[in-house]
């Protein structure tokens, strides 16, 4: 690997890039209307915080300190339920999202060490659904001000929630998941088309190799994608008053995430384009991965909506749990929730890439 | 003493039950342009990649400069390729493109000169997919040569382009000669190969069927010279009252000779006699047409 190289190339590119209308528009046009259009379409319900039910079934100063922290953040409107109603039903009967019940073992268990507090709701719970996230939170500057270091506040769900994130804060991330996706689309493209016009072949001549060729176009991907995606952020919180969690730490955890969420669609998308040799194939085999994903991710709409089994296929696609940690960390300022998911992605997309580049051949047969 | 800087011995190239390159051997000395001649499909650009390093080969040794092509990795700095159906990023000028190659390979050629060598000094900042077939292909002979390589494999570079864009690649072929650049020229033009070339092989399926200078070629494989005279009946009743044999086609007479000297004798004897005949022409055989006949026997032999 020669720096050199590298940078030769990053330029060349660079500027042909530049000269690309549809790479540009893809790349920076594209995802400002889509977070225009989305923000003006959901501004509407971006400030109202949601109702949280709470029923305390072990009513003590610990468990209404802690309902009392919840109400005071301002994320949501405590409505304290009666401990004689079975709250399933009432949250059947009332079409309610989140409700949360503090056990009637609480108390005597948070004296163990460990009190748990279980979140309900329509459909089964993601960790990282908005509600989760949020009262996660809480409890976590809970546990943080209470003197002994570890966790006594734990939070546990049992249906899932339908998501606060119908809003602004929602689609940030969502579309910065989104400009990181179409990354791997670029590639699907390249790949084939550099092939059949024996591009990498009269690269080859400049001495430039594959590995060389492919961190110039991840390094290159990368400030465009910090570009467009400061550009997303900034449209969020000036035109839409998106409430973002930003400061070193979240801003460095996001950089790592979408590095990672970028060599692993880059490797996607080389992989995709040795698939396809031809045209057609091409268009089908960047299709046939980049719609799924984009729709069950969550890149377009909430998937607590979702029924079950979308939800479950949801699970299997990577861009969900990048979407899910940028949530998490922008969205929440939770890094610590997800940092088992970012260790995956960076993982992953580390495996991934060496398959990609080993099955990555530049001479002919 | 010369200096060998490409040898081929027993190169055997094969994709699956197809012998592209069949058991051929040459070598090509320092400052010779050498030419591979063929028909489609011969085996000349399988041959060219497998010296670039772009194709390994599935038998036989391969020396340029005397490293194995298909594992050295310098070789490629002091190599120059301009490679059939040349194509380049389709967003990129002809000065990005040779700047890229001067950086990579460490070049410090004047790239305005390269350009005015080629012909291309107002195209400098058109991109690619905006330039004309033949401007493509002189941009690829411009890269071949921004660090001023010892080799140069030139593969069809004249193949597009126009009959002034031609002679235009021919002096630069011809400047590169005179630098002492060795070449591997492969044409379908045999007048390109015969005017530039000191040496050439001809091959066909995979095979060279002959190699030599172009002069070695023809003397070896051309037959009669011919006279050629425009006239009528009258001329034709002459030549044959005279023992003359002749075919005739159309308005032109055609007579097969041993020796190109007979030719003044039969018009000596036509103007004796006061015949009337427009012109005539003498004619030796090109190169070209040594090649379509040996090409041609060689398939005639094989239908058989
Ligand atoms: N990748 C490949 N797989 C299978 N066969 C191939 C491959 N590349 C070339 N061939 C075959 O090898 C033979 C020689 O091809 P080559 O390109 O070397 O011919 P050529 O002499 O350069 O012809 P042309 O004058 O048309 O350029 C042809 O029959 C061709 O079909
Ligand atoms: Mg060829």
């Amino acid at each position: 690997m020669k720096p050199s190289r590298v940078s030769a190339y990053f330029i060349l590119h660079a500027k042909s890039y530049m000269r690309s209308r549809s790479a540009l528009f893809f790349q920076i046009a594209f995802p400002v209307i889509l977070i225009l259009l989305f923000g003006a379409i959901f501004s509407g319900s971006s400030y109202s915080p949601s109702t949280l039910i709470v029923q305390n079934e072990s009513p003590s100063a610990i468990s209404w300190e802690v309902v009392d922290a919840i109400n005071s953040s301002g994320l949501f409107k405590v409505q304290v339920i009666g401990a004689n109603q079975n709250i399933s039903d009432y949250i059947n009967s009332h079409s309610i999202q989140a409700a949360l019940l503090i056990p009637s073992n609480f108390t005597t268990n948070y004296a163990y060490g460990y009190g748990l507090l279980i979140l309900k709701g329509h459909t089964n719970p993601t960790v990282a659904s908005a509600d989760y996230q949020t009262i996660n939170g809480i409890l976590t500057q809970l546990n943080f001000k209470a003197s002994n270091a570890s966790e006594k506040l734990i939070l546990s769900s049992q249906v899932a929630l339908g998501n606060s994130g119908k809003t602004i804060n929602f689609y940030v991330p969502g579309l910065i998941g989104f400009t990181v996706l179409s990354t791997m689309f670029n590639m699907v493209y390249t790949v084939p088309n550099y092939r059949r016009e024996r591009l990498f072949r009269q690269l080859s001549f400049s001495g430039l190799t594959k590995s060389e060729w492919i961190t110039a176009n991840m390094l290159f991907s990368f400030l465009m994608l910090v570009l467009s995606d400061i550009v997303l952020v900034a449209i969020g919180i000036f035109v839409f008053g998106a409430s973002l969690t930003l400061n070193i730490e979240t801003i460095l955890a996001s950089a790592l995430i979408i590095f990672g969420g970028l060599v692993f669609f880059t490797s996607v998308g080389i992989l995709a384009g040795l698939v396809s040799d031809n045209e057609e194939t091409v268009s089908v085999v960047g299709n046939l991965v980049m719609f799924p994903m984009m729709f069950l991710s969550g890149v377009f709409f909430p998937l607590n909506f979702a029924p079950a089994y979308l939800v479950t296929i949801s699970k299997f696609l990577p861009l969900t749990y990048f979407i899910n940690s940028l949530i998490s960390v922008l969205d929440y300022g939770n890094i610590s929730a997800v940092t088992l998911q970012i260790v995956w992605l960076l993982l992953g997309s580390a495996i991934l890439f060496a398959v990609a580049v080993k099955l990555f051949s530049w001479k002919q047969k | 003493m010369t200096e060998t800087v490409i040898s081929v011995s027993n190169l055997v190239k094969s994709y699956s039950d197809l012998k592209a390159v069949d058991d051929i051997s040459f070598s090509i000395n320092k400052g010779e342009v050498f030419s591979l001649l063929g028909p489609n499909g011969a085996g000349k650009t399988t041959t060219v990649e497998i010296l670039e390093g772009v194709r390994n080969r599935t038998s036989g040794d391969v020396r340029v400069l005397g490293q194995d092509p298909e594992r050295s990795k310098s070789l490629i700095y002091k190599l120059g390729i301009l490679p059939q159906d040349f194509s380049f990023i389709y967003n990129s000028t002809p000065k990005e493109a040779l700047n890229f190659y001067k950086r990579t390979l460490r070049a410090s050629t004047d790239l305005d000169e390269i350009l005015t060598m080629v012909d291309l000094s107002d195209k400098g900042s058109t991109p690619f997919q905006k330039m004309s077939g033949g401007q493509k292909q002189k941009l690829g002979l411009a890269l071949s040569m921004v660090n001023d390589p010892e080799i140069l494999f030139l593969d069809e570079p004249t193949s597009g382009l126009d009959p002034r864009a031609r002679r235009n690649i021919w002096n630069v072929i011809k400047t590169l000669k005179a630098k002492g650049k060795s070449i591997l020229l492969t044409t379908h033009y045999l007048e390109e190969a015969e005017l530039l070339a000191d040496r050439v092989a001809i091959m066909n399926k995979g095979e060279i069927i002959d190699s030599g200078t172009p002069m070695e070629i023809i003397e070896r494989h051309h037959e009669d010279d011919r006279l050629i005279i425009r006239g009528d009946g009258e001329v034709s009743a002459l030549l044959t009252t005279g023992g003359y044999k002749f075919e005739r086609e159309g308005a032109y007479i055609k007579i097969n000779m041993k020796n190109i000297k007979d030719a003044t004798q039969i018009i000596n004897y036509l103007y004796e006699r006061k015949a009337k005949f427009e012109d005539f022409t003498l004619k030796r055989e090109s190169l070209e047409d040594v090649f379509v006949r040996m090409v041609g026997e060689i398939e005639e032999d094989e239908a058989e």
